[in-house]
């Protein structure tokens, strides 16, 4: 091969040829003795021709890079069977000042449904016995998803028919690529061939189309390393032709199925791309349709998978207030794709479980589209976005991870002008590697997402190339909590309560001791359950009745809610006075957060004569069944 | 099958009323004939085992000349060429390897001297192997042949395929002054399809002074006494043989893009009396 089918140069655009069909209406074997039940003639869409006596349809004929861009013209003197026009190639001698090679592709700008077809066929001949290097078809000049290559046909001087078999047709329903070709001097002299009558069509006694990986062969792989990629190899089909003989042809990996027999250990994408994600085994195996294809991988991995050990932290936002998009704590709003593999992108995802919580894992990312289009978000009434994101790439400065949110605008539809984006940066401290990263951004931060009412997308990139990602919604803070902390569901013999509906309170406990603080406390009802409010917190102390010893209890438990505080923490005090602080995570988004703090934590305080607690912080803080419980 | 024979191009007999012309009905309408089960093989058994040996035995080697027809095959018993699968099917293979001298094996099996009939439905459900140079046959030889010789013994061929052409198969009759080149034959083509891809029922139903073949219960050719440039033959008992050969004149020789190795795959055979 003497091109590159990913980056190719188009260095010549000869034709633009705009053709209507040619209908060629044939009657097919007027007289057969065929009667056998199934065996009825299938349709023949009739935009299989590429050329007959002419192009057919919005053909586009393009030089590959480096080859003779006048190799190719239209003859209108050897032609196949009188007819009007063949297609003819100078292939050029060595070392010509024209170009090494002869070689192009005719792709279709709107693509056709080749899928009621089987084979694409031609005439050809030569001026000498020769050996064409490749003829196929799939080549568009861009991705090339579905191209198919016979390699080294023989030709010589007389007509001869070819059949180029579709290793899957019903892959074909919108292919650009029609025809292509590729070869070079026969001993360093150039000759000239010529094909006719090309087409796609459907060879009804075209045999049976058999699949291979690894050019059919059993390969072992026996130390991949974990974290690699490895790219399938030795794709090709066989094909029983009509004359008997069997044609092997080879074509891209993406007309295959593949499959691991163990998902933990390594993945494979739908190009063929297996990303080795753990050490052990797994073999791979594919499918060209319905049918096994030959050949396997069995891979055996060496090296400790970095994925997260523990699950990303349960969302506390209460469901009222929640737009998800993936968690297993709400009920998630229909996403049309977690990967819209658009162009450029290498990422694949696998969707994986950590201790039996659901998490998207992305690997070989660059950047990761993820469209809900379909169902578009209206997030006008939500305040952050949050994400929980962990990876165990570098996470340094300059290293980073990108958010951006797509709203496709009044319109609803992508394009038209009033599509709106921001993205959002985050770097260390706030990353981290190896850990779970609760982002929760104000959805104000991404300023120039100026509408929210049609929320279509969300890209991910970044210069981290594996990245687990978990609860990802849209949600709103409430100033107030809606309704009661969870009820605790301790035994009251194994709780000293301080402040809760639900137990027997120490008797003569002082929730607002004078120690010269600016907050002010009040215990409004929510849904009739008491809870205490400190507004406006800079400190706050709770006096209990009586000195406790808790040297037997395990935790210090409480719920808290704040909408607005951005500093809080908890002391528990022994005389002396003897604290120690304990920090609370805040805001608490738009829900109740329960926490059970050991009472290790606040070494060196007394546990056997503990008497106080204080809060010290900012804004506005609800407090709930705060108790000390084994 | 066992003389030289020149490929030849087929000549389309038109049959009866009911086969000429283009426009067949799907359903052909025939004579009801009532048949009770004689002889068969549902070639059940164990997996690599060979056939039932009350019920075939084996041509062995290279013939004359290849069986008379420069055939490369070395025909053998052995499992590897032939052999039930386990699922109720015999297995003929045909393989390229060097083997006593020829360059290809396969097998031969037969019921000459086990069992033969006159009259009846013979029929088979055979997948067929393919590619160019494999000549798969289901064939009957008349029991006569070791006192009259061939072609007089006469010789029936229900199947026989071209790998080449994998789409078509053939009927033909051979005996005294129509055989080889010159015998009566007719050619069937699946217009989609091929029938190597599927099994498919080949049959003939025989009578006093007639043969009809079938393929898959639809009748393609009739022979009678008068469709006959000798003698007619055929009123006498017949023995079956099932062969898949390689090379020779009647089939051409295996090219470099012949799959091996090929398998024909026969479902069953039976035999049937008129009640």
């Amino acid at each position: 091969m003497k091109y590159s089918t990913k980056h190719m140069n188009i260095s010549l655009i000869r034709h633009f040829l705009n053709i209507s069909i040619i209908v060629i209406i044939s009657s097919l074997l007027a007289c057969n003795e065929r009667s056998i039940d199934g065996l009825s003639a299938p349709t023949f869409p009739e935009n299989g021709k590429v050329f007959m006596d002419d192009f057919t349809g919005d053909l586009i004929y393009a030089a590959f890079g480096g080859s003779d861009v006048k190799a190719f013209q239209v003859d209108y003197e050897t032609t196949y069977n009188n007819s009007r026009a063949s297609m003819k190639y100078e292939v050029p001698d060595a070392n010509s000042p024209k170009g090494a090679y002869a070689g192009g592709a005719y792709f279709s700008r709107t693509g056709r449904d080749l899928s009621g077809f089987n084979a694409l066929t031609f005439y050809i001949k030569a001026t000498q016995s020769a050996t064409i290097d490749v003829l196929g078809f799939g080549n568009d000049f861009g991705l090339s998803t579905y191209q198919v290559a016979m390699n080294g046909l023989s030709v010589n001087t007389n007509w001869k028919k070819v059949i180029i078999p579709i290793p899957d047709p019903q892959k074909l329903s919108g292919e650009k690529g029609l025809f292509y070709y590729s070869t070079g001097p026969i001993n360093e002299k150039g000759y000239t061939f010529w094909i006719d009558e090309v087409q796609f069509e459907y060879v009804p006694d075209l045999g049976i189309c058999t699949g291979s990986i690894y050019n059919g062969e059993d390969k072992k792989i026996p130390s991949a390393e974990k974290g690699s990629t490895i790219r399938i190899e030795g794709t090709q089909a066989i094909v029983n032709l009509p004359n008997g003989v069997n044609q092997t042809i080879a074509i891209s990996p993406a007309y295959l199925e593949y499959k691991s027999s163990n998902t933990t250990i390594a993945t494979v994408s739908n190009q063929g791309i297996i990303q080795v994600l753990d050490s052990g085994n797994s073999i791979i195996t594919a499918k060209l349709g319905d049918t096994k294809a030959k050949g396997s991988l069995e891979l055996s991995a060496k090296g400790t998978a970095q994925i997260p050990t523990n699950q990303a932290p349960v969302p506390t936002v209460e469901a009222g207030n929640v737009i998800s998009l993936y968690s297993n704590a709400y009920t998630n709003v229909p996403i049309d794709t977690w990967n819209t593999r658009w162009q450029y992108s290498t990422t694949d995802n696998s969707f994986i479980k950590i201790n039996n919580d659901d998490v998207i894992r992305y690997y070989n990312l660059n950047f990761v589209g993820i469209e809900f289009s379909a169902n578009q978000i209206n997030a006008t009434a939500m305040t952050h976005f949050h994400i929980d994101v962990w990876t165990p790439d570098p996470t340094t400065n300059p290293n980073n991870i990108k958010v951006m949110l797509v709203d496709f605008g009044a319109n609803a539809v992508y394009g038209g002008g009033d599509d709106v984006s921001h993205e959002i940066t985050i770097t260390a401290p706030t990353l981290k590697s190896n850990q779970w990263i609760s982002l929760d951004i104000p959805l104000s931060s991404f300023t120039g997402l100026t509408t929210k009412a049609h929320l279509s997308q969300l890209v991910l990139s970044g210069t981290v190339s594996n990245l687990f990602i978990d609860n990802v919604y849209m949600y709103k803070t409430v100033s107030t909590p809606t309704v009661p902390a969870p009820i605790p569901a301790y035994p009251a013999g194994d709780v000293i309560s301080i402040f809760s509906d639900s137990y027997t309170n120490i008797n003569g406990t002082n929730l607002s001791p004078s120690w010269g603080q600016t907050t002010v406390v009040s215990q409004p009802k929510i849904n009739g359950n008491s809870t205490l409010l400190y507004t406006g917190l800079n400190y706050q102390g709770i006096q209990f009745g009586s000195n406790q010893n808790v040297s037997s209890y395990g935790y210090l438990h409480l719920d808290y809610f704040s909408s607005n505080s951005n500093s809080l923490e908890v002391f528990l005090i022994s005389p002396g006075p003897i604290e120690t602080a304990f920090t609370l995570a805040v805001p608490t988004g738009s829900g109740w957060k329960s926490i059970d703090i050991p009472l290790t934590a606040f070494t060196p305080v007394a546990l056997n004569n503990v008497f106080q607690l204080k809060f010290v912080g900012n804004g506005n803080i609800y407090l709930d069944n705060i108790l000390f419980r084994k | 099958m066992n003389i030289l024979y020149t490929v030849f191009a087929i000549t389309m007999i038109s049959l009866s009323m009911l086969l000429s012309g283009c426009e067949e009905q799907a359903v052909q309408t025939l004579p009801e004939r009532a048949w009770t089960l004689t002889w068969s093989d549902d070639f059940e058994g164990a997996a690599a085992s060979s056939p039932d040996k009350l019920k075939w035995t084996y041509d062995i080697g290279t013939g004359n000349n290849g069986w008379g027809n420069s055939e490369l095959e070395y025909y053998t018993n052995r499992p590897t060429n032939v052999q039930l699968n386990g699922e109720g099917q015999l297995v003929i293979t045909a393989r390229k390897e060097s083997f006593s001298g020829s360059g290809y094996t396969s097998a031969r099996i037969k019921t000459q001297g086990l069992f033969s009939q006159t009259y009846g439905r013979f029929e088979a459900r055979i997948k067929t192997p393919t590619g160019p140079g494999i000549w798969p046959a289901f064939w009957l030889l008349g029991d006569n042949i070791t006192e009259v010789s061939w072609p007089q013994c006469g010789e029936i061929d229900i199947m026989e395929q071209r790998g080449q052409e994998p789409a078509v198969t053939h009927a033909t009759v051979h005996g005294p002054g129509y055989f080889g080149g010159n015998a009566k034959t007719k050619a069937f083509g699946l217009l989609t399809g091929r029938f190597d891809t599927d099994f498919h029922l080949y049959a003939i139903e025989w009578g006093e002074d007639y043969i009809d073949f079938f393929i898959d219960d639809f009748l393609y050719q009739r022979i009678q006494p008068s469709d006959l440039t000798g003698e007619w033959v055929f009123n006498k008992p017949f023995f079956i043989i099932l062969n898949v050969a390689v090379g020779g004149n009647y089939v051409g020789y295996p090219t470099t893009g012949t799959p091996f190795p090929q398998s024909m795959i026969i479902d069953y055979v039976r035999v049937y009396k008129k009640s």
